[in-house]
C-alpha cells in the first residue's frame, strides 16, 4: 500500500465521565501478569449498521455509558508509580478519552475496501508518555459512516485488561442501554496463588519466557488480513479430519491449517529445525478456583508448541490439530502459577517488577478467544443496540512484533462459523491470500490488503 | 469589621435580661394596652347598665350626621384598600439539574487544564490552587461544549446549552403548578453573559407558543445579582398589572464565556460557574393565595457603581492575547463587604424588630454625642430571619458574611453545601439553596427567609420572602438523588 491519505478524519476528542464520585480515591497495584503485559496494547472495534449514538452531546445512551464507567473504576482512572517504582491505578474519575470521527465512504464499501492497516485508523494508537498522569489509557473512537453506520472502537493499553476484559466491558454497556441486568458483573480481585509451592525449573511455560526474554526480532512492516469462515465449511472440515482428531473444535482446525500454509510460505528456516506455535489462552475457567469472566485485568497464558521439520513437513491437517487440541486441554494450572512466579523472580531490587517484553511473539502466535462462545452464544456478538447485533468485529494488538499473529474469533454467524484475523509481513499476508488450500474453504476476505 | 458588645455578654444573666428586654420592646403596645383595657373595664362594671344606657340616650344623633359619617369610613376604607400594594406570591419554582455526563470531577477538570495550557505551568498550578480551596465538590457540571479538548464555543452550541438548561427548567415549572403556557401574561429572562438575537425571552415564546401580547424582558449584563433584580422588576410590573402571572427564569450559559488564554485573574471563573437554572412562577391573583409557596416581602437593591473600585472589580476585557475573560480583581470582598454595609442599612428598619432598631439607635447616638469610641451595635438579623441564603458566588464570600453577619454554620449550611453540589450557577444559586432548605424540611409557615446577591457592578440586592404554608419534601427538584448525604464536611483545603 502506499500513502494513502487514511479516509478516517478524527475531528474532535472529549472527555467522558463516570455518573458519580468514588467514595474515596483508592489506588490498586496492576499485577505482576499486567505489568508483563506492558509492551502491547489491545484494540477491539465493533461496526453496527446503524449508529445507536444519535445527537451525540445530549444522547441519553451517554447516559448509560457514565453509569456503566461508575462500575469500572479502573477504567476511568489514571496510571501513577507507587512507591516500589511499579505501575498502579489510581482511581481519581479522571474519565475516559473519546475521539468522534468520520469516514467518507459507507460501512458496506469500506469493509470491502479498506485493508487491515486503515482498519487500524478506526481505534486510537498512542503511545504512553513518561508521565501518564493526565493520559487516559482507556480510549473510545466513535467511526460515524456514511448513511449510518458505526464502528466503535475501543483502546486500552494491555497493562489494564486483555481482549475478555474489553468485550465484556461494552457487552455491560450494551445491556445496561436496554435495561437488563449485566451478566458479567465486574471483578476487580486478582486471583491469589493456591498454598502449594511451584517449581520453575522444569516448567515449560517459564523455559519459553526466559527464551522470549532473550530474543529480539527485527522490526518487519506487517499487514493484516480478516478471514470469515462460514458455519457449514468449518462442520465439513471437522468432519474430514474427524478419524485424526475426533474432539477438534473450530479454533484446534483453524489454527492447524493457518499454521501449516505460513510455515509452507516462510520457508525453510536456516537456524534450527524446529516449528514452534505460541498459544495465547484464557485462563479465568481453566483455574481451580475459577476467576468469574468479569474479572478486569489479564488472565492469559501463552506457551509453546513445538514440532521438527519433518513432521511439519509430511504432516496432515488432522494429525497437527490432534496436537493443538491435546496441547490446549492439557493446559493445567500449575503453569499459570509457574509464569506468574516467575515473573516475581525477575523483580528488581526494591521490589519493582523487570521492564515489559514482547509476550506476543516473537514465535507465530495464536490467539483463542474460544472462552468467549458459552453454550452456544457467542457472547462477541450479543451486544445489541437497538435490537442489532454488531455486523462485524475485530481485534488488534499493539507492538505483536515477530513472526505474525493471528486471532481465531467468534463470527456474526452463530455456531461453529469463526472470523480469523490474520498479521503477517506484507508479502508473506499476500500470498496467504492467495493460498489454496485456504481459498479451497471458501472464506469471505474482508478488510485485506489488496 | 467593628466587634460585638464586650465579653460579659456571654454571661448567662446577661442573656436573660436581653431577652426580656426584646420581649418588652417588640411588645411594647400590647404591653401598654393591657393596663388600659383593665382601666376601661373596672370604669364600666363601676358604672353599671343603667348608667351606660343613660350615657347612649344622651348622644343626639341626626340623619345627616350618620351618613356623613359613614360615607367617610367607607371612602377612607376604599383609598385605603385601593393604594395598598398587590401582594406578590410566589407561587411555585423549578431548578435545572444537568445530566450526569455533564459532570466535571476535579481530576478531569485539572487534566484538560493541563492539556489546554500546557505551556503554562503557573497558571495550571494557580487553578489547581483555587479548586482545592474552593468549597465545590465533585458532582458539579459544565456544557458539554467545555468537556472538549480544547473546548469548542460555539454559538450553536451556546443557543444548545440555552435550550436544554431553559426549556428544562421551563417544563419543570409547568409540570409542577399546572401552569398553561397561554396563561404567562409577563416573562422576564436574565442572563447575564450570553446574550443573541433573538433574545432568550424570544426564545422561550417561539418554543412554547406564549400568547402574543405578552410583556417580555430580557436583562443582560446585570451579573450574578440580576435574579434579584428579575424578581423586583416582576412585582412593580404586577402592580400595574392585576390579575397577572410573571415567570422569571435565571440562569447564565456559560459555553461561550469560557476563558481560554493564561491571565491568572481571569482564570478564577473557570474553576468556579458551572451550568444552572431555575424558572420561578410570581402571581397577584387571589386564587394563587392558599397555593402559593411563598410571599414577597420586601426587595431591596443597593448599587456602589458611583465608585471607581467598585465599578472595576468585576470588569469583562481582553488579556495581552486579545481573549476575552472577567477579571476580578484583588479588593472583591471588601468592596463586597461594604455593598453589604449599605444595603443592610436600608433593610434593616423594614425586618429588624423594634428592640434590635433601639439598639442600634441608641448606640448611634452614644457614637455621635457621648463616645465616638464605643463599638457600633451590629444589629442581630437571626431575629429577623429563620433562613438565609447568601449567593455561593464562593467561599470567600460565604465566610465573609458569616462573619458579618454573625450567622451560625445551619445557617449558611444551604448556600455552603449549594456550592457545593451545584458550584457557582451565578442568579440561579439562590434558588438552589430555597430548594436545599425545603427539601430538609426546615421551611415552616410563617418563616422569614433573605436571600442576598452580589453581582458586577458592584451591586448587593436583597430578597425578602414569607413562608406561606409548611412545605413539605418532594422527589422532582434537583437534591432529591443526593440530599441525604448532606451535609457533607468540607474541608478547607482538597488534595488534588
Amino acid at each position: 500500500m502506499g500513502d494513502q491519505k487514511s479516509r478516517v478524519n478524527v475531528h474532535s476528542v472529549l472527555t467522558q465521565v463516570s455518573s458519580g464520585p468514588s467514595a474515596s480515591v483508592e489506588t490498586y497495584p496492576l499485577t505482576r501478569l499486567d505489568h508483563a503485559m506492558g509492551h502491547h496494547t489491545i484494540h477491539v472495534i465493533f461496526y453496527y449498521e446503524k449508529s445507536p449514538f444519535g445527537s451525540f452531546d445530549m444522547d441519553p445512551i451517554r447516559v448509560t455509558l457514565s453509569e456503566v464507567l461508575s462500575s469500572y473504576p479502573p477504567v476511568t482512572a489514571r496510571l501513577t508509580r507507587d512507591d516500589a517504582g511499579n505501575w498502579a491505578v489510581k482511581c481519581n474519575d479522571a474519565g475516559v478519552r473519546v475521539l468522534r470521527a468520520r469516514v467518507g465512504i459507507t460501512l458496506d464499501e469500506w469493509l470491502r475496501s479498506a485493508d487491515g492497516n486503515e482498519e487500524r485508523d478506526l481505534t486510537v494508537w498512542e503511545d504512553m508518555p513518561e508521565v501518564p498522569n493526565t493520559w487516559s489509557p482507556f480510549r473510545i473512537q466513535l467511526n460515524d459512516f456514511e448513511g449510518g453506520g458505526v464502528a466503535i472502537g475501543l483502546s486500552c493499553t494491555h497493562m489494564h485488561g486483555d481482549l475478555t476484559s474489553l468485550i465484556l466491558l461494552f457487552k455491560a454497556f450494551s445491556e445496561s442501554h436496554h435495561g437488563q441486568a449485566i451478566t458479567f458483573p465486574p471483578f476487580f480481585k486478582p486471583p491469589a496463588p493456591p498454598d502449594k509451592k511451584f517449581s520453575v525449573n522444569n516448567s515449560k511455560s517459564t523455559s519459553y519466557l526466559e527464551a522470549k526474554l532473550q530474543k529480539q526480532t527485527p522490526s518487519v512492516k506487517m499487514s493484516t488480513a480478516t478471514f470469515k469462515f462460514s458455519d457449514s465449511v468449518v462442520k465439513q472440515c471437522l468432519s474430514e479430519i474427524h478419524d485424526k482428531c475426533p474432539d477438534a473444535s473450530p479454533f484446534d482446525l483453524l489454527a492447524a491449517l493457518f499454521w501449516i500454509r505460513v510455515v509452507h510460505l516462510k520457508g525453510p528456516k536456516h537456524d534450527d529445525h524446529t516449528h514452534s506455535l505460541s498459544l495465547c489462552v484464557d485462563f479465568r475457567r481453566l483455574l481451580q478456583e475459577p476467576l468469574p469472566y468479569g474479572y478486569f485485568g489479564n488472565a492469559l497464558n501463552f506457551s509453546l508448541l513445538s514440532l521438527n521439520e519433518e513432521e511439519m513437513d509430511c504432516s496432515m491437517l488432522g494429525r497437527v490439530a490432534e496436537l493443538v487440541h491435546c496441547h490446549v486441554s492439557g493446559l493445567k494450572e500449575e503453569e499459570f502459577w509457574a509464569t506468574l512466579h516467575w515473573l516475581d523472580l525477575q523483580k528488581e531490587e526494591g521490589g519493582k517488577y523487570a521492564p515489559p517484553f514482547a509476550m506476543y511473539g516473537p514465535e507465530f502466535t495464536c490467539v483463542s478467544v474460544e472462552h468467549m462462545i458459552i453454550g452456544d452464544q457467542s457472547v462477541m456478538y450479543s451486544m445489541n443496540f437497538d435490537s442489532a447485533k454488531p455486523v462485524h468485529v475485530s481485534c488488534h494488538v499493539g507492538n505483536a512484533e515477530g513472526e505474525g499473529l493471528i486471532l481465531v474469533m467468534p463470527s456474526a454467524e452463530a455456531g461453529l462459523a469463526r472470523t480469523v484475523m490474520v498479521t503477517l509481513p506484507e508479502e508473506e499476508t499476500a500470498k496467504l491470500c492467495e493460498d489454496q488450500s485456504i481459498l479451497r474453504l471458501k472464506p469471505t476476505m474482508l478488510l485485506r490488503s489488496i | 469589621m467593628p466587634q460585638i458588645l464586650p465579653d460579659f455578654s456571654n454571661s448567662v444573666k446577661l442573656k436573660y435580661v436581653k431577652l426580656g428586654y426584646q420581649y418588652l420592646v417588640n411588645h411594647i403596645l400590647y404591653l401598654l394596652l393591657v393596663p388600659i383595657m383593665v382601666a376601661i373595664l373596672i370604669e364600666v362594671l363601676r358604672l353599671g347598665p343603667y348608667e351606660i344606657l343613660n350615657l347612649w340616650k344622651s348622644l343626639h344623633f341626626d340623619l345627616v350626621q350618620i351618613l356623613c359619617s359613614s360615607f367617610l369610613i367607607i371612602f377612607i376604607a376604599t383609598v385605603y384598600f385601593m393604594s395598598k400594594p398587590r401582594h406578590v406570591y410566589l407561587v411555585d419554582y423549578a431548578c435545572y439539574k444537568p445530566p450526569v455526563t455533564c459532570r466535571v470531577p476535579f481530576a478531569t477538570f485539572m487534566e484538560h487544564s493541563r492539556l489546554i495550557l500546557k505551556n503554562n505551568p503557573k497558571s495550571v498550578e494557580f487553578q489547581m490552587r483555587i479548586l482545592e480551596r474552593s468549597g465545590l465538590g465533585e458532582e458539579t457540571c459544565l456544557p458539554p461544549a467545555i468537556h472538549y479538548i480544547p473546548p469548542t464555543p460555539t454559538m450553536e452550541a451556546a443557543r444548545g446549552e440555552a435550550e436544554l438548561v431553559i426549556f428544562s427548567a421551563m417544563d419543570s415549572l409547568l409540570q409542577k403548578t399546572g401552569l398553561k403556557p397561554k396563561d404567562i401574561d409577563i416573562l422576564i429572562v436574565n442572563c447575564s453573559l450570553f446574550s443573541p438575537t433573538p433574545s432568550l425571552s424570544a426564545m422561550l415564546i417561539n418554543q412554547y407558543k406564549l400568547r402574543s401580547n405578552i410583556k417580555s424582558f430580557n436583562l443582560s449584563g446585570m451579573g450574578c445579582s440580576a435574579g434579584l433584580i428579575s424578581i423586583d422588576l416582576a412585582r412593580d410590573l404586577l402592580q400595574v398589572h392585576p390579575n397577572s402571572n410573571a415567570v422569571v427564569v435565571s440562569t447564565e450559559i456559560i459555553t461561550p464565556n469560557y476563558y481560554q488564554g493564561n491571565e491568572r485573574a481571569m482564570l478564577l471563573p473557570n474553576c468556579l460557574f458551572r451550568m444552572g437554572g431555575a424558572a420561578i412562577l410570581l402571581s397577584n391573583r387571589r386564587r394563587n393565595r392558599s397555593r402559593a409557596k411563598y410571599r414577597l416581602v420586601h426587595v431591596v437593591r443597593t448599587h456602589k457603581g458611583a465608585d471607581d473600585k467598585a465599578y472595576r472589580c468585576v470588569f469583562e476585557e481582553e488579556d495581552k492575547e486579545g481573549k476575552v475573560g472577567i477579571s476580578l480583581s484583588k479588593d472583591l470582598m471588601a468592596i463586597a463587604g461594604e455593598a453589604l454595609k449599605s444595603n443592610i442599612t436600608t433593610i434593616g428598619p423594614l425586618v429588624l424588630p423594634a428592640s434590635e432598631q433601639l439598639l442600634f439607635l441608641m448606640t448611634l447616638i452614644g457614637r455621635k454625642i457621648f463616645n465616638p469610641k464605643w463599638k457600633p451595635y451590629i444589629p442581630d438579623f437571626k431575629q429577623a430571619f429563620e433562613h438565609f441564603c447568601i449567593h455561593a458566588g464562593g467561599r470567600a464570600v460565604i465566610d465573609e458574611l458569616q462573619k458579618n453577619l454573625q450567622l451560625s454554620a445551619e445557617h449558611v449550611e444551604a448556600s455552603r453545601m449549594t456550592l457545593h453540589r451545584f458550584g457557582n450557577t451565578s442568579s440561579s444559586s439562590l434558588w438552589y439553596e430555597m430548594s436545599y432548605i425545603e427539601e430538609k424540611g426546615r421551611m415552616k409557615k410563617g418563616d422569614r427567609v433573605w436571600q442576598i446577591a452580589f453581582g458586577s457592578g458592584f451591586k448587593c440586592n436583597s430578597a425578602v420572602w414569607k413562608c406561606n404554608k409548611t412545605i413539605k419534601t418532594t422527589t422532582d427538584n434537583p437534591w432529591s438523588d443526593c440530599i441525604d448525604r448532606y451535609p457533607v464536611h468540607i474541608p478547607e483545603i482538597v488534595k488534588l
